[in-house]
């Protein structure tokens, strides 16, 4: 039976030490191409871990491999202890992985609040024939996620005049939160963010900077950040990981990735040494 | 062409254009024939047929249309006159094409290229007046529609609202008279019947006609006018009173519909049932394409395998004749029906979109190819089909003849509403939706989709097994030929006209796409056309459907106002609450 209570709970205490997640000799081939080549990877828990790379580098292929859309050719990935290599994207989604996309993807035509709630869909119980029945916790349930669906939008800075809104009639800024507070509906471990200030203009992305150190803070979530505009990165990052033509090039933290020589000519380019 | 101020030139462009459409549709009407069919069928004793109405109608709607502004145009400069002159041209044109008509037939006779074309015909058009009046009096009558819809436009909302209610009315009510004058007689009301009705002959008495118009527009203004305040105060009750007056409403509808098949007599209760299984498939397959995005074109594969299930488990002339009581055959029937469901949808996870409703449609064939096959014909007897499906029983309780078999239909819908709406407002409804939306962020987001595609197929084909259970047990005996694509065809038809996703609209939908056609058996030879430019009117200017969901209303139709509102609020928006927190 499904329990309610723990809808409107805190996140499990989690322990302070050690990797949440871990990953040794990822490869994936596509044909010839080799857009990841044997990385070692590893995300301490309450870590904010960034990815960074010039284009085509293999982020985005890296983040498709941890939430399961892509199998690597070689290589083990342990999430919490568990290897995720094999498993399905709502496999690895029950786990505790949650992500926001590079293009925004929200379900355009459902309501801002259904967006949510959908994320929270992993962590509730009830089943389809308790549903036909009206079961009593049925309607506790739905009452509570909606509650939890509210405070996330609350959290994110989402006003609750536009629950009943359509998600695309939002403008750009909310769709971007909009992703946030579904993917935090399923109450993940590991926060995963592909490019979360993209096309914002400097104000907003501060604002998207310190929310991100917020997240952190208040949720204890671990974060792992794909991101091109290199003042967030540097501003938020425990450690940074630089990837180059599939491979790993420089790993550690920011001020080390910032004096890495091969960093610069590889990543930095000219203008750097300029 | 966006930029272009709108200016009144542009509008007559625009009138002109419309104006010629008008003309095409109801010179098309006229001969293919339409028009002289129905015209058999007054609305109004003497005044007016259900023949010249529909071009009437048609040339109305388009000569109001062409006095809106659409969305994409920049708000009108100037005066009214661009709402109140493009409708009189649109209706001019289109009375001139039929005029034209007229004419064409008076002087070339072309009866071989044109054969509906008669005398006759054009007499209807030019409204009874000989040649050349006949066509004067058509343009008369088309510019006068333009004149309607120009005042139509001028009115405020709400008096255009209760007209326009005041006018459907009276024809609804010269439409349905064979159901409302046995209904009259069955509740006693001779006198009412004779008053509505010309003895001997179908339509509204003229007097009847404009008594009910003159009824309907006051109430309709009085409600317009002072509905608000009605709303208002039923808001105000206590909530106590609230529920009592809503169980008083539920008791209401219950009781008319528990007497129904009494009041309206064996044939229109034998229409309401067959209402009911389209109702109850349109229910499921709304689960199916509305809720789940999945196009399926073969619902009639579970329709058929309902009415074959029950026939074979229940008829004792069947090749399994085990004669089981029909009421424990249902439960069996269901169960087969959800592994069919499987059965069907696992083959066509991977698919979508085009790809899915092309391999439904065959499997849809599929059935009923099997069904008519000779090599199956020792289980399903080809197309001779299962014979002598005896009427259920329960509690000594025989549910023989339509009268009967309402009331387990129409339980079927009611618990079938009832499970469709329950899953639309659940996680598996929003699970479903997520999935029609995109389906790989919903997989990613922890739904199973593979779970729930096969949850929906199931669920669909339940629904429409039950359906053809029911039509089984009504017809007595199963042919493959009653099972053919245009089920699916009127199912799915039903569902867009409705509606997408909308349980009221499905509901709507089964009774204007089966109801009246039963009603007008006469112009059978019409329905597939009638169909045809339903579903085409309503994409072109209501994608939405009749009674849309809340939410798919939005999608369609606000979207542009919606915009401008948030631009004027988005500065205030990005710098929200929550995200310009303190930073440590």
């Amino acid at each position: 039976m499904p329990d309610a209570s723990r809808d409107a709970a805190a996140p499990a205490a989690q322990p302070e030490s050690g990797n949440l997640v871990e990953v040794r000799g990822l490869t994936k081939l596509y044909g010839g191409l080799q857009a990841n080549k044997d990385i070692d990877f590893d995300i301490p828990w309450r870590g904010i871990v960034s990815l960074i790379g010039p284009n085509g580098a293999g982020k985005t292929t890296f983040f498709n491999q941890i939430t399961g859309l892509d199998e690597p050719t070689h290589g083990t990935i342990l999430f919490d202890g568990v290897s995720v290599v094999g498993l399905s994207p709502h496999e690895i989604a029950v786990l505790g992985i949650g992500r926001t996309y590079q293009n925004i993807r929200l379900f355009r035509d459902m309501t801002v609040l259904a967006n949510v709630m959908v994320g929270r869909h992993v962590r509730l119980r009830s089943k389809w024939y308790e549903i036909i029945l009206h079961l009593p916790w049925v309607k506790r349930e739905e009452d509570a996620t909606r509650q939890r669906a509210r405070e996330l939008l609350d959290l994110v800075g989402l006003s609750q005049k536009r629950e009943e809104d359509l998600a695309k009639n939002l403008p750009y800024g909310d769709q971007r939160r909009l992703e946030v507070a579904r993917a935090l509906a399923s109450d993940p471990k590991l926060l995963l963010l592909d490019e979360p200030t993209a096309g914002m203009n400097p104000g907003e992305t501060q604002t998207m900077t310190a929310f991100i150190a917020r997240l952190r803070r208040e949720l204890g979530l671990t974060i792992l950040l794909i991101e091109h505009d290199m003042k967030v990165v540097m501003g938020v990052s425990d450690y940074i990981t630089v990837l180059d033509h599939g491979e790993k090039i420089s790993e550690g933290t920011p001020e080390q990735v910032r004096s890495d020589p091969k960093v610069i000519e590889a990543y930095l380019g000219k203008q750097a040494t300029a | 062409m966006e930029g272009q101020p709108a200016t009144l030139a542009r509008y007559l462009r625009r009138a002109v254009v419309l104006g010629v459409v008008a003309g095409l549709a109801a010179i098309y009407l006229v001969i293919v024939g339409i028009v002289p069919a129905f015209e058999l069928r007054p609305l109004i004793t003497g005044v007016l047929g259900l023949g010249l109405t529909v071009p009437v109608v048609a040339i109305l709607v388009i000569a109001y249309h062409a006095g809106r502004t659409p969305n994409t145009w920049p708000a009108p400069t100037g005066g009214p006159l661009h709402r109140v002159v493009p409708p009189i041209v649109t209706g001019l044109i289109a009375g001139v094409g039929l005029g034209g008509l007229i004419v064409i037939e008076e002087l070339f006779s072309p009866r071989d290229i044109l054969p509906k074309l008669t005398p006759q015909t054009t007499n209807i058009i030019g409204l009874g007046f000989e040649y050349p009046f006949g066509p004067l009096a058509i343009i008369g009558l088309c510019t006068s529609l333009g004149v309607l819809a120009a005042i139509l436009h001028v009115l405020e909302a709400r008096a255009r609202r209760a007209l326009v209610i005041a006018v459907a009315t009276v024809l609804t009510f010269g439409l349905v008279e064979p159901l409302l004058r046995v209904m009259l007689l069955q509740l006693g009301r001779s006198d009412l019947a004779a008053f509505l009705y010309q003895a001997g002959r179908h339509g509204l008495t003229p007097i009847a006609a404009l008594t009910v118009f003159i009824l309907v527009l006051l109430i309709g203004l009085v409600w317009q006018y002072r509905g608000e305040r009605v709303r208002r105060r039923y808001e105000r009750l206590p909530s106590a009173r609230r529920t009592s007056v809503r169980y008083g409403s539920f008791a209401l509808v219950g009781l008319i519909l528990l007497v129904l098949p009494a009041i309206i007599g064996s044939f229109l209760s034998e229409t309401i049932g067959t209402v009911g299984l389209y109702l109850l498939m349109g229910l499921g397959l709304n689960i199916v394409v509305g809720y789940a995005g999945l196009l399926d074109l073969g619902y009639v594969a579970f329709f058929a395998v309902g009415a074959y299930a029950t026939a074979l488990l229940t008829s004792p002339v069947s090749s399994l004749s085990w004669e089981m009581n029909f009421w424990i055959a249902l439960p069996l029937v269901m169960v087969v029906a959800a592994i069919t469901g499987i059965a069907i949808g696992a083959p066509v996870l991977r698919l979508r979109g085009d790809y899915l409703a092309i391999v439904t449609l065959g499997f849809g064939e599929i059935v009923r190819i099997l069904l008519l096959s000779d090599w199956l014909r020792p289980w399903f007897g080809g197309a001779q089909g299962i014979l002598s499906i005896p009427p259920p029983e329960l509690l000594g309780i025989r549910f023989f003849g339509p009268q009967q078999l309402y009331y387990p239909i129409l339980i079927a819908v009611i618990l079938g509403a009832g499970v469709s709406w329950s899953l639309a407002n659940s996680r598996v409804g929003r699970a479903w939706n997520a999935m029609r939306e995109d389906e790989d962020v919903a997989e990613a987001t922890g739904i199973n989709t593979t779970r729930y595609k096969l949850l929906a197929f199931s669920t669909g084909a339940v629904f429409g097994c039950l359906a053809g259970a029911f039509f089984s047990i009504k017809i007595g005996s199963v042919f493959p030929h009653r099972l053919d694509l245009l089920v699916s065809i009127t199912v799915l038809s039903l569902i867009i006209l409705g509606g997408m996703g909308s349980i009221r609209g499905v509901i709507v939908g089964a009774f204007v796409l089966v109801g009246l056609p039963e009603l007008l058996r006469e112009f059978g030879e019409y329905r597939l056309l009638i169909y045809g430019a339903v579903l085409v009117s309503m994409m072109l200017v209501r994608p939405e459907g009749l009674l849309p969901s809340a939410t798919r209303q939005r999608e369609l139709h606000d979207e542009e106002t919606d915009e401008s509102q948030y631009l004027t609020q988005a500065e205030t928006a990005i710098g929200g609450p929550g995200i310009s927190g303190q930073p440590a």
